[in-house]
């Protein structure tokens, strides 16, 4: 059984929001680890690191995964996008906005992986149902317990959404 | 709004004792009105910056070696390869650790180990992942002792004793009022059950722990806690300094619930280590440590007794309730389970027995409104039998035994109809009266069930302090020592020094968490940060405001006594309201002269007894074939006082009932019998609920200014809210299939056993 | 706890990656392949066992994640992910089991994750088996510590020392969809191909094997074939949890049933989380087959099923649990269901 006398390191090119990083990792790092330790993108956190509660949840080429089960050198050519990366030129993105106006979270520290999940289930169905909207936040735990407030923020995201959409395609990459 | 009168020439700063009280129906503008948590940005950005997210240069990441064993002696320890491996920078045990006295009778690394996960050793290293390689290293050798894991066998006569005087921790204690015999023996009616509550794990999404850096012989810690102060206390007590060069700091803590009311071993260890190695260290506790050493509900059996007479009058009370503490008193292991029993319900004859047993467990310490959750359980599924005895409606059987004041104090309550208001809004708001069962669909049954409560706290106390600095611009720092653990706290605090200020919410920014900068405010338990704080930040606003009152006294060429502040504007009563100053005006004339007010807490009513109440109703479902209980709605009604912000209140109830769904359903801790190991001491095994889990929450406001108990007319709302939910719950259960469990949780498993040996409906 | 050191390679081909794997003779604890991981490596960090080479297997040519219609039948890649099948227009009527499976599995950034290939291959979630701190059987050591512990989420058929050293259950949703259809997979080793049914891939852990799938160490597993369903055939998936979501199975049942003039044909009943490895319910289909549906035949099939259950000392209650998700299902799959 190997112990850690040479954790040898690899380079890994990762892109996160869009940034190019060339990073020297090991390969057991996870993308969580890479994010918070590396890259210093702490909005991702760590709380159970089995997949067990979607803290850590990003999207990976637009899809919400847990990057607690991932490896960073897994992630390599692929686009990562973090809670940091939503916010555009300073504006929220409708789902931040929304989670705010809708008093989606209490400690916080589960909400930027369940904005994200929100934001994945948005990009993909931009009018959910409820059951939809239960369904696409079920791997994100909360214990302050504001999923009544966080199926409302969804509601609220997704007619913000839309209302840009009406405005014509342009001012929901503006919203966002 | 007047200034303050009466104040001592001598004094500095204003008691909140001495302000005006806002009554019921004041003119506030702020105070009472929905305002989005003024740190929302941060959190929904990744923003907001929690213990685990400080990054400092050079910072190393520790992790801690724990006990395998229930109980043992260590009787070897070898650290060298773990040490020699590179990337680590310290490793710490009790071969070369300073003895620090821990728990009551314990060390910080202590050769006897009591329950699995107690600490054996840890390491500060380059990575969590070459620290925990290191821990792969260390050789470790035990001697096995014989161990006691539960109540029933750590109570047996011929148990394993935990310490040289037994199991239990200290003498039972025992509360007794009137006469409990006579009390049975004038009873038409009695009910005797015994009921079980499970270890519970709060499971707080940020783990505790701390990063610590040292600067020369000063060291600052980045705890997540509910106090900064006591951990400060602790810390400089543990390492041999000085106060004032402890800073401890906490922004954002991701969920304490009663957890991190205490310093634990990590706050000393990591700052041990930060010493050993030089460098910042961080450690924070992985999942199955937070669930293993840093805390738990404590497990109970409570064997209940009530005594009433044919209209439903009680005339005994009596609990005898054994309480599993697991293996150390951390402070705040004693959940107080009688306190329920003495005060709920009018009774002349009550007897509480309470026994705390040491168990190899791990410890258990706060948890959100600790001990009236396991109590409540029990008290209000035994007056649900009781009413279903007498054949009363459950409601009315508790109206009828109104306790209209603290039985225990013999003080009257200072808020004696709330928790009447609180029946009658949620039976209202639920549809009590009328509720007709649906027909019943296949082997799906409905049912509803109500529960009471009634809180300690809720209320506040001094002391705490906070300060009001006017800056130049005419904007405010607001700064006190307390805590925002989530509850929102930050936000309701800023609205009443906005309120009494008569400044927007934008130009009061507040300043908490960090023993440098702030005045002494105690830990955020007890739902009392509102209650405290509040009054001391009113205080201290007030006392800011007589003063600038006082010197634009002199440029606005009217007295003090005429001013107020709205707006941002200063208003001078008889003049027209476009001729109003504002406050910048002010300030900025006098600057760089800064006003400063001093606020604190005033004492509480001396005659009365402030606490908290509230009641709710749920309906279920269960499918009889499948054990499956869903929870259909939950109507709330809690005392909380004044409102200050309805949103965060909801929110607070919300997130309570949530909990307590998990409580009454599916969460309890599992250790194997054959070795004190936690089977599911992580977040795939212990089952928290999900989104899914989580019917509509409607909460109704009372929002009834508490007149008598501080001057803002707030109280607490963080923990009530989980209290009744699992009773209610489990009476609903009763309600759909006639089976009584006395059990928690009441999961699938549990459900179907019941139904399988299905005992008659009493 | 963290993972301990590994190296990590692509493999170019499904030829590199069993190349890569029988370079070390098969030797799973020296070399595994990474597919989406979510089990790998928990059972890393778990310090269930520690590779020393992960060879990533998701780019190699040879493998892939298709759902494609073959021959009547539907032929799905191993790296397939529960999310691909959740929502796959071809996973309907017949198949609707394996999509309804993989949708009660995990969580949505699981299923956008975990491959079915990955999710046959995952061992038990026994929490003793998972614990660093409680030796077992399953992973080397001699007894079963949950025969006589805490084991209400464990096996209620071949219970007995004499039948099985270890009563924990299969995990796997998809599995007993999969099985409820028949399927066939296709491995590949050194020595080529070969394809073999579901149902022979399953066994449970021997002494000399311990693990739940005949899968060979420098195996991979390729693809799963659907073979054409009897026509008119509908399927489904019911599950327990101890939550609404994102929990394992305390009981899974798959059901498929064939009306043929108003008689059912071909009954196909798989239970998971009740034994070692899925458990198909032949007694059960035996009750079913010629017979016409309706709930008394429905409780006598799940009667059937579990007239050889011999639960544990916590786990009784999955005896009429497992009866009712069998009743549900047979009703939904015979489209009786309310």
């Amino acid at each position: 059984m190997p112990t850690a006398a040479s954790p040898d390191r690899v380079s890994v090119a990762l892109t996160v929001n869009g940034t190019d990083h060339a990073l020297l990792l090991e390969p057991r790092r996870t993308l969580l680890d890479a994010l918070r330790h590396d890259l210093a993108l702490t909005g991702a956190k760590k709380v159970c690191d089995m997949g067990n509660c979607g803290a850590c949840t990003v999207l990976l080429d637009g899809r919400a995964a847990y990057a607690c089960l991932l490896l960073a050198v897994d992630c390599a050519g692929r686009s990562v996008t973090t809670v940091e990366g939503l916010a555009k030129g300073g504006e929220l993105d409708p789902v931040q906005r929304a989670f705010v106006a809708a008093d989606a979270f209490q400690c916080g520290y589960c909400t930027p992986g369940q904005v994200m999940s929100v934001r994945a289930l948005l990009d993909e169905n931009p009018a959910p149902t409820d059951a939809d909207i239960l369904r696409a936040v079920s791997g994100n735990l909360c214990r302050c317990g504001a999923y009544r407030n966080i199926l409302d923020a969804a509601r609220i995201a997704a007619d913000l959404g839309a209302r840009a959409h009406a405005n014509g395609g342009s001012d929901a990459d503006a919203v966002r | 709004m007047p200034t303050p009168s009466g104040e001592q020439p001598q004094r500095l700063g204003v008691g909140s004792g001495e302000l005006p009280r806002w009554e019921e129906g004041a003119d506030l503008s702020i105070v009472g009105r929905a305002h989005p948590r003024v740190e929302g940005d941060a959190k929904v950005t990744g923003g907001a910056q929690y213990a685990s997210d400080v990054r400092l240069p050079g910072q190393l990441y520790a992790r801690v070696l724990r006990s395998p064993y229930a109980h043992a002696r260590l009787t070897g320890l070898d650290t060298g390869r773990a040490a020699a491996l590179p990337g680590v920078h310290a490793v710490l045990s009790s071969a070369n650790a300073p003895e620090i006295a821990w728990y009551e009778d314990s060390l910080l690394f202590d050769r006897t180990l009591r329950f699995v996960g107690d600490e054996v050793a840890a390491v500060a290293a380059e990575s969590e992942e070459i620290a925990d390689d290191a821990l792969r290293l260390i050789v470790d050798a035990y001697e096995p002792l014989p161990f006691v894991l539960d109540l029933d066998t750590a109570l047996a006569p011929d148990a394993p004793k935990l310490r040289p005087s037994g199991n239990l921790n200290g003498e039972p204690t025992v509360y007794e009022r009137g006469d409990l015999a006579a009390g049975l023996r004038d009873a038409d009616v009695i009910v005797e059950e015994t009921y079980v509550t499970q270890a519970a794990l709060h499971n707080c999404l940020e783990p505790h722990g701390c990063t610590a850096a040292w600067d020369g012989d000063r060291l600052t810690l980045w705890s997540s806690t509910q106090s900064v102060f006591d951990v400060r206390q602790r810390v400089a007590e543990a390492l041999g300094l000085p106060e004032h060069h402890v800073r401890v700091i906490k922004q954002h803590m991701g969920g304490g619930f009663g957890s991190k009311q205490i310093a634990w071993k990590q706050d000393v260890i990591a700052a041990l280590l930060a010493k050993e190695s030089g460098r910042p260290v961080q450690l924070m506790l992985d999942r199955e440590a937070e669930n293993l050493a840093v805390g738990n509900r404590n497990p109970t059996r409570q064997r209940v007794r009530l005594g009433a007479k044919r209209d439903g009058t009680l005339t005994a009370i009596a609990v005898d309730a054994a309480q599993q503490i697991g293996a150390h008193p951390v402070g705040g292991e004693g959940a107080d389970v009688p306190a329920i029993y003495q005060n709920l319900y009018r009774c002349p004859n009550v007897r509480t027995e309470q026994r705390l047993v040491f168990t190899n467990t791990g410890p258990a310490v706060a948890f959100r409104a600790p001990g009236h959750v396991e109590a409540a359980f029990a008290l209000e599924q035994a007056m649900d039998q009781l009413a279903r005895a007498l054949d009363l409606d459950p409601l009315e059987l508790r109206r009828r035994n109104y306790a209209d004041q603290d039985q225990a104090e013999g003080k009257p309550y200072t808020l004696p109809e709330a928790l009447g208001r609180c029946y009658d809004l949620a039976a209202d708001a639920f549809g009590w009266a009328g509720y007709q069962k649906p027909p019943a669909a296949g082997p799906k049954r409905r049912g509803v069930g109500l529960a009471a409560h009634d809180w300690a706290g809720g209320g506040g106390s001094p002391p705490g302090y906070a300060w009001v600095k006017w800056n130049a611009d005419g904007s405010v720092d607001v700064v006190t020592g307390t805590q925002d653990i989530g509850t929102g706290a930050r936000t309701g605090l800023t609205q009443v020094a906005a309120e009494e200020l008569g400044l927007p919410m934008d130009r009061v920014a507040l300043h908490l968490g960090d023993t440098a900068n702030g005045p002494y405010a105690p830990v955020s338990s007890g739902s009392a940060t509102q209650s405290t704080i509040g009054p001391a930040i009113r205080a201290a606003a007030a006392d800011a405001k007589r003063q600038l009152f006082e010197a634009a006294s002199e440029f606005l060429e009217a007295p003090p006594e005429a001013m107020t502040i709205r707006d941002g504007k200063i208003h001078v009563a008889g003049e027209p309201e476009d001729r109003a100053t504002p406050v910048g005006d002010v300030t900025a004339q006098i600057a760089p002269t800064m006003i400063q007010g001093h606020g604190e807490r005033g004492p509480n009513p001396e005659d009365k007894s402030v606490r908290t109440v509230g009641a709710q109703i749920v309906e279920v479902e269960v499918d009889t074939e499948t054990g499956e209980v869903s929870v259909c709605r939950v109507v709330a009604a809690h005392d909380c006082g004044r409102i200050i912000n309805p949103t965060l209140v909801d929110s607070q109830v919300i997130g309570g009932v949530t909990q307590g769904i998990g409580f009454a359903l599916f969460e309890d801790r599992v250790v194997d019998a054959g070795t004190g190991v936690v089977l599911n001491a992580n977040l795939e095994d212990y089952h928290v609920p999900t989104a899914a889990d989580v019917p509509p929450i409607r909460n109704v406001h009372l929002n009834l200014p508490d007149r008598e108990a501080n001057p803002t007319g707030a109280k607490g709302i963080g923990e009530p809210p989980l209290i009744p939910t699992a009773p209610a719950i489990a009476n609903a259960v009763y309600d759909a299939i006639g089976v009584r469990i006395r059990e928690l949780p009441l999961s699938r498993r549990r459900v179907l056993d019941a139904l399988a040996t299905r005992e008659a409906p009493r | 706890m963290t993972m301990q050191p590994f190296a990590y390679e692509r493999a170019a081909s499904v030829e590199d990656a069993i190349a890569g794997l029988a370079r070390v003779g098969g030797d799973a604890t020296h070399t595994r392949p990474l597919a989406g991981g979510t089990d790998l490596l928990t059972l890393m960090k778990a310090d269930v066992f520690a590779p020393a080479r992960l060879i990533d297997v998701k780019r190699a040519a040879g493998l892939d994640s298709g759902i494609a219609a073959t021959d009547g039948g539907v032929t799905v890649g191993a790296l397939a992910t529960l999310a691909d099948l959740e929502r796959h227009p071809l996973l309907v009527g017949p198949y609707l089991a394996l999509a309804e499976a993989a949708g009660s599995a995990a969580s949505p950034q699981l299923r956008n994750v975990a491959t079915v290939g990955g999710n046959l291959l995952q061992r038990p979630r026994c929490w003793y088996f998972r614990n660093p701190r409680t030796p077992c059987w399953l992973k080397g050591g001699d007894g079963c510590p949950a025969r006589d512990g805490e084991n209400q989420h464990h096996a209620i058929f071949d219970t007995r020392r004499d039948d099985r050293p270890c009563v924990a259950v299969h995990p796997s949703d998809p599995a007993a969809a999969l099985l409820a259809l028949d399927a066939e997979v296709t491995l590949r080793g050194p020595g080529g191909e070969r394809t073999l049914p579901l149902a022979a891939f399953f066994a449970s852990p021997t002494d000399e094997r311990r693990l739940e799938t005949t899968l060979l160490p420098d195996e991979l597993l390729l693809s799963i074939r659907l073979p054409a369903p009897p026509p008119g055939a509908r399927s489904v998936y019911r599950k327990a949890m101890d939550r609404k979501v994102w929990a394992f199975a305390l009981v899974g049942v798959a059901a498929r049933v064939n009306l043929d003039g108003g008689r059912i044909a071909d009954a196909r009943l798989i239970l998971s989380g009740v034994a070692n490895v899925p458990r198909r319910a032949t007694a059960a289909e035996a009750v079913l087959d010629g017979a016409a549906p309706d709930d008394e035949l429905f409780a006598r099939a799940a009667d059937a099923a579990l007239a050889d259950a011999a639960p544990l000392s916590r786990n009784a209650y999955k005896v009429p649990l497992a009866k009712a998700l069998i009743r549900g299902a047979l009703a939904d799959a015979a489209g009786m269901g309310t």
